[in-house]
């Protein structure tokens, strides 16, 4: 039972005060931004109504010392949707502010620096959607050094970070490349020769899954069931996270085509990591075509949070694609011969 | 409706359109288009044996686009007069219609529309609502979605006398569904759309439920809502029994739906309040319970009958408590939802209401008006010397005024309200308000500065707001230092920029101008002559001298004491923190240009006296810089 004691008005006071909690009362407690919020498929318990709700009521111990107050990645998919139109992820952020005053620590995971491999060559600080990484001088082996740090308030572990490093110094706890690299070879997939090596009845299709451009379970299932000969998949914290050499390397085994699928342009779930994801992909498949390999064999899609079940039906369109273009190579090849 | 057409004192022009309406209550000069039905209305007989030849079909409006019309048509099946009407927009002009007709003869191509002059005594308004089109909430899939439907949409098709003849359908394979989510507050309650609450869609929400439930027995019905409003008499036994038959009711709204390809079932994810649950639902079909909004139309119709039209958009009743079917305009009644979203009892009491009020009217040989109206002296007028003025026109809420020049300004006495905003905006004291004359508000003026003016501020209050603002404060016990003095006007637009000048010229030390927020205003834009009006004057002052803290302007509500002491104790903090010599010599410095401009009030008989008390202190002040 909650004491009307409990009820802190100075923390009500105190959120609305700061920038971008001013519209902490308007909340009627509809549940759109609950119902909306994708965090909670990986955390049953993250429900932004109920933050506000507590917060609104100067519930101060209970919402500053959860966790929740941390997860919100500010996607903002919310926001558009809120009769209130009450800018959530700016009141979560007040929240936070005040936490990080009060010396509250966020749980984590975090992305963190290998500060043996960090060059400092600072482009990991320029990917970071964030602005969670800096350099800073640090003592290494007895002798200062100026690399990467992450400011723990601010990492939303996207893995954009871990995917842009040139040393290989960033990882990420379940998605650093050694685990990504053992689920893409899973039960050996990668090993057997694919469609274009005339092995395989089929392309043999990787697709790499941003973990939020699915909405709802029951259509993550129905993906998995969908796993074959012809398809395997790997989900990323992001489309942001993927690594051009691990398409390659794909690419270079048994995977006939790599699909990379990502949020919306707009719904990415970490700001900008669709356009970093796409924009990778886009420049290895040109690479790809001037080193004239089959085209087609990279893509990107994209998929909206309003369109439900989009994502077999594009796999299918790569997969025919691949064919028909392996056909008329194998059509005009003896000519050019 | 048919009782109405049957009455020998009631005459139905429909398919006809206002264009313009003149003069005033008890004498209203109506102009009316009756547009052509190319039917001979005395000559049809209803049967519709020319729809049934007609070879024409188009989406029927009334039928929400769910089946077609024909070319020529009447709009549903009760409709009354029961006349057909071609439209001319889709007939192809092959006179099927006219072989059809035969000996009854009533198709006629030539017909024009027909100007018609009425003169009334009194008009109600009462124009109706539009439904809010939900394709603006993309996260609902009204449009993309063929399963996602408007309530009205469902009304028709669960209706006996509709389309279906009551069967009820899925648009996408005319399957009868075994699911249903029924959406609440569909661009109502929303500040994105309108904020405010329909009212009446809950209860249609409950009764098509129940309908479909006595329908389909197994039928699976969820209402996702955020609050339940049943408040009416018999209502809440209504939603008791909804949720005894088994309906279900889910306490929170949809963040979205989308739509499995294959099946075309709806997935409808919202929060479960009382769960704390996130749920998916998959249904066969979605009914939006969309706002009713204000019609497209609604400012047409205002402009033309100086019509007021409250935040929501609806028509404005003159008083929300106490003349709630009264417009700003006299004579002129507002019945039904197109003063506010309403309910058929609430909206049938109002009209029962209006119609009692118009006859009040027209029983009437005479009509009492307020007896605080303006008068214009036509000696003073320059309008009527030939200059081209029309101030008093424009600063005019209720078109009374009108003004040809050579002519002085005519004010129809039947149509003003005495706001004042004419007398205010004349530059030439050509008009008075009874009871609120220049001199008057000058000698409660000089009276209120009599003693240690530069400690006073000087508040000028409209009747209706901010009057009752400054009484809330006192009857809630509000504290705030003594130093305001009040002077009611009846609205902000009857403060004269002059008033203010004169109370600096009298040694004031602050001045607060106050009156309604804009949509409160009595007098449809009172509020905003004002605002306008003082936004110069801000400017102004600043080239007297004057600074700009002393000035404010304020609006506050009859319910905002709180507001009226709080505005009243930080001019006093801002009076406090100037010195008071710079008070009296930024007074003393403007005076000069002050007196210049207040000339005008020395030729008034009533003002000689008032303005004389100063002159031999005027004149030494004038004096001085010329010694």
């Amino acid at each position: 039972m909650i004491r009307s004691g409990a009820f802190d008005n100075s923390f009500v006071n105190e959120v609305m005060a700061e920038p971008g909690g001013e519209h902490l009362l308007d909340c009627w407690s509809c549940g759109t931004c609950a119902a909306t919020c994708l965090v909670r498929r990986f955390d049953p318990a993250f429900n932004p109504r109920l933050i506000l709700r507590k917060a609104g009521l100067g519930l101060r111990e209970a919402v500053l010392a959860s966790r929740e107050i941390w997860q919100c990645s500010a996607c903002d998919a919310c926001y558009p949707r809120c009769p209130k139109e009450i800018h959530i992820s700016e009141v979560m952020q007040a929240i936070k502010n005040i936490a990080i005053r009060e010396g509250y620590e966020p749980p984590g995971p975090f992305a963190s620096v290998d500060e043996g491999l960090c060059s400092g060559c600072a482009v990991c600080t320029r990917a970071c959607p964030y602005e969670a990484l800096a350099r800073g001088p640090v003592m290494v082996n007895g002798d200062e050094r100026t690399i990467a740090q992450v400011d723990k308030t601010l990492c939303m572990h996207c893995g954009v970070c871990v995917a842009a490093c040139p040393s290989g110094a960033m990882s990420l706890e379940e998605f650093n490349d050694q685990e990504i690299l053992t689920r893409m070879g899973a039960g050996g997939w990668l090993e057997q020769p694919g469609y274009l090596q005339g092995a395989a009845d089929a392309p043999r299709i990787l697709a790499f899954v941003c973990q939020w451009s699915i909405r709802s379970d029951a259509e993550w299932a129905a993906l998995e069931a969908m796993e074959s000969e012809s398809l395997h998949l790997v989900n990323l914290p992001c489309s942001g996270r993927v690594d051009p050499a691990m398409i390659l390397l794909a690419l270079s085994q048994g995977a006939d085509g790599v699909l990379v699928a990502g949020c919306n342009e707009g719904e990415c779930h970490y700001k900008r990591g669709t356009y970093l994801g796409r924009g990778k992909v886009a420049l290895l498949d040109t690479v790809l075509g001037q080193m004239s390999a089959h085209p087609g064999r990279v893509r990107f899609v994209e998929l909206g949070a309003l369109t439900r079940s989009a994502l077999p039906a594009l796999i299918d369109r790569m997969s025919q694609e691949i064919v028909t273009a392996a056909t008329a190579a194998a059509v005009s090849a003896p000519e050019g011969a | 409706m048919v009782d109405a057409a049957r009455h020998p004192k009631v005459e139905i022009l429909a398919y006809s359109e206002v264009l313009r309406v003149d003069g005033y209550i008890g004498n209203f000069r109506v102009e009316v288009m009756q547009k052509p039905r190319y039917v001979i209305a005395e000559n049809c007989t209803g049967d519709g044996e020319c729809a049934d030849a007609c070879p024409i079909e188009v989406p029927n409006e009334f039928e929400m686009g769910l089946a077609p019309r024909k070319a020529i048509d009447v709009p549903h099946g009760q409709a009354v007069p029961l006349i057909y009407a071609i439209d001319m927009d889709h007939c192809i002009e092959c006179y099927q219609c006219v072989t059809a007709c035969g000996h009854r003869d009533a198709i006629d191509f030539t017909q024009e529309p027909e100007l018609l002059e009425l003169e009334v005594g009194s008009i109600i308004v009462a124009t109706g609502f539009d439904s809010f089109d939900p394709t603006v909430i993309p996260e609902y899939g009204y449009g993309p979605y063929p399963n996602v439907i408007t309530a009205m949409e469902l009304e028709r098709l669960d209706n006996s006398a509709g389309p279906t003849i009551g069967r009820l359908i899925r648009p996408s394979d005319g399957r009868e569904p075994k699911s249903m989510a029924i959406v609440q507050c569909v661009g109502s309650r929303d500040q994105r759309f309108n904020e405010y609450c329909s009212g009446f869609c809950c209860m249609y929400a409950i009764k098509n439920a129940i309908l479909l439930k006595q329908m389909i027995p197994d039928m699976e019905i969820t209402i996702f809502y955020m609050d339940i409003r049943t408040p009416s008499k018999g209502y809440e036994e209504f939603y008791n029994r909804a949720r005894e038959m088994g309906i279900r009711f889910i306490h929170g709204r949809p963040s979205q739906i989308t739509e499995d390809p294959v099946t075309r079932n709806l997935f409808v994810e919202a929060e479960d309040q009382e769960l704390g649950e996130v749920l998916e639902f998959e249904v066969e079909m979605v009914a939006l319970s969309t706002a009713a909004i204000p019609r497209a139309d609604t400012e047409q119709v205002a402009s033309s009958l100086t019509l007021s039209r409250s935040p929501s958009g609806f028509f404005m009743e003159y008083h929300p408590k106490l003349r709630p079917v009264d417009s700003p305009t006299d004579g002129v009644f507002l019945a039904g939802a197109a003063q506010g979203p309403k309910d058929i009892p609430a909206s049938v009491a109002q009209g029962s209401a209006a119609a009692a009020r118009a006859a009040r009217v027209l029983s009437s040989d005479t009509w009492e008006i307020e007896p605080i109206i303006a008068k214009v002296d036509e000696a003073v007028c320059v309008s009527a010397q030939g200059t081209r003025c029309g101030l008093c026109v424009g600063a005019c809420p209720y078109g009374a005024i009108s003004c040809v020049t050579g002519e002085a300004a005519q004010i129809t006495s039947a149509k003003c309200h005495g706001c004042g905003g004419c007398v205010a905006e004349c530059p030439h004291s050509a008009i008075t308000q009874d009871h609120f004359t220049d001199a008057q508000v000058v000698a409660q003026l000089s009276e209120l500065l009599r003693d240690k003016p530069e400690e006073k501020v000087l508040a000028f209050m409209c009747h209706w707001c901010s009057y009752g603002g400054a009484d809330m404060a006192g009857t809630s016990h509000f504290e705030y230092p003594a130093v305001s003095r009040g002077i009611r006007v009846m609205c902000s637009a009857r403060m004269d920029s002059d008033f203010v000048l004169e109370a600096y010229r009298r040694g004031a030390g602050m001045v607060l101008v106050s009156g309604c927020h804009p949509q409160d205003c009595h007098y449809i834009t009172g509020q905003q002559i004002a605002a306008k009006r003082f936004e110069r004057l801000h400017r102004q002052l600043e080239r007297l001298g004057i600074s700009p803290e002393r000035f404010r302007v304020e609006w506050i509500s009859a319910a905002e004491g709180e507001k009226y002491a709080r505005v009243i104790t930080e001019m006093n903090e801002t009076l406090d923190s100037i010195p008071r010599e710079q008070i009296l010599a930024e007074n003393r410095e403007a005076r000069a240009t002050i007196e210049r401009r207040l000339q005008r009030w020395k030729n008034s008989p009533q003002m000689i006296e008032l303005m004389a008390d100063l002159e031999p202190e005027t004149s030494a002040e004038q004096e001085v810089p010329a010694s």
